[in-house]
């Protein structure tokens, strides 16, 4: 093989990418062309520059102490919610089966199924708005536009997100927008909305309601993951409030959100 | 689902790798505040995905991957997809320049110079040449991680060195070039 040949190739004899075999004829042939050598010691050179010029940043203790402590801390919450869901599939299990066996269930099993599915599709996707939430809060930046004005914020999200949505007039309710930023559930953008509450804080996320999303209910209210949640669909919208105060105060900001003209 | 057995393998396969998903987010981000929010989602989202991780199979391009894709549709990456300039890179190397004795004045190039020059590069240059040189990945690896066939990492890695080059070297770089879309 000549230079010519080589050329293309001195790059992955550098980056070790050739066979065992190539790597030697290589070597063979540089050692009697002076340019492909010269080559080959610059790419070298350039790679180990750029080895020891990369390895550059170190990031604060603190934010490897907050991510062991949070996988720990969602790894615990994923057990406890698996654990709470299998008990009662069991004892379903138990109940099902004579009938299946009598009636021939095949349609009630495969109903149960798909209604078993929705339900953790719909478990998984709360739990991910909820991580959402968590990370928000966590995040040094919380939202990327701040404003307590509903006609600040709503413009911003203009060209950000394929949809519009209206905000509620807060006054005279406990609650504060303190503003929002682009989120991205299922690789889709949507609104993600903080209000304040008291010292709580609240997000409300606002996407386009498709079956993507792996919410099978029209609605729900209710506890997850330790947070409260509502969820429902207004419009082509779907919306979904999740915060660590009570449900009603959940309930009265989702009413807020509901009614707004 | 993550039963204790399954957190405790995340954490043995994930935590090592720390250090060089920080030094990646920030080289992308090249925000200090930014790079963390990107490292926190993006051991989240790896968190919550790894039931679908298949044991035995490449981690360290998995959860790079998630990294990578998280910065993409964060506001720094969705502007950046927008406004890379990438030559036409089908598969084609770039020729390698025979005359001038580079290695000589590589050697005299300081360590801040090199940095400057990276941060310099266009995203899909600067984060291939990255992950070939500082994280030492094959290339196979690479192209799992930014989801290109192994030529155009070839192609990218060919390309964003002779770059690198030409900026290290004082030449002024080729601006003429479309503006393409970052593969996701």
């Amino acid at each position: 093989m000549g230079c010519t040949e080589w050329r293309d190739r001195i790059m992955a004899y550098v980056d070790a990418e050739l066979l065992a075999s190539e790597m030697l004829a290589f070597r063979s042939h540089a050692e009697t062309c002076a340019a492909c050598a010269s080559e080959a010691l610059t790419l070298t050179q350039g790679k180990l520059a750029v080895r020891g010029a990369a390895n550059r940043y170190t990031a604060r203790p603190e934010l490897r102490a907050r991510i062991v402590q949070m996988t720990a801390a969602a790894a615990e919450e994923r057990r406890e919610v698996e654990a709470r869901d299998r008990a009662p599939r069991r004892r379903q299990a138990w109940r099902w089966w004579p009938q299946s066996l009598v009636a021939g269930t095949a349609l009630i099993l495969l109903a149960g199924l798909i209604f078993v599915y929705g339900q953790r599709q719909q478990r998984q996707a709360l739990t991910e708005f909820s991580d959402l939430h968590v990370t928000t809060l966590a995040s040094a930046n919380p939202v990327e536009v701040i404003s307590t004005d509903r006609h600040t914020v709503k413009p911003w999200f203009q060209g950000r997100i394929p949809f519009s949505f209206d905000l509620p007039e807060l006054q005279g309710s406990p609650f504060t927008l303190v503003g929002g930023r682009v989120a991205y559930f299922q690789q889709e953008p949507g609104a993600q909305l903080v209000f304040s509450y008291q010292r709580h804080l609240i997000s409300v996320f606002i996407f386009h309601n498709t079956p993507q999303l792996g919410l099978a209910s029209a609605s729900f209210a209710g506890r997850h993951s330790s947070f409260s949640l509502q969820t429902w669909t207004q419009g082509d919208l779907r919306y979904v409030i999740v915060g660590d105060v009570n449900s009603k105060t959940i309930g009265e900001l989702a009413e807020l959100l509901q009614h707004t003209q | 689902m993550l039963e204790g057995g399954r957190h405790g393998e995340f954490e043995r396969l994930a935590m090592p790798l720390f250090d060089s998903l920080y030094n990646f987010a920030r080289w992308l981000a090249q925000d200090e505040t930014e790079a963390e929010d990107l490292v926190q989602e993006a051991y989240l989202k790896a968190l919550n995905g790894f039931a679908s991780f298949e044991p035995g199979t490449d981690f360290r391009a998995w959860i790079f991957r998630i990294l990578r894709n998280t910065f993409l549709t964060s506001r720094t990456g969705l502007r950046a997809k927008l406004t890379v300039p990438l030559e036409p890179e089908e598969e084609e190397m770039v020729a390698v320049t025979w005359e001038t004795p580079e290695s000589l004045a590589l050697a005299s190039v300081t360590r801040e110079t090199i940095q400057a020059a990276i941060e310099q590069l266009p995203i899909a240059y600067r984060e291939v040449i990255l992950l070939c040189d500082a994280e030492e990945m094959k290339y196979q690896e690479i192209a799992q991680i930014l989801a290109v066939p192994i030529g155009t990492v070839m192609s990218r890695l060919s390309r964003g060195r002779k770059l690198l080059r030409q900026m290290l070297a004082g030449e002024r770089p080729h601006s003429s070039t479309p503006s393409v879309q970052v593969d996701e």
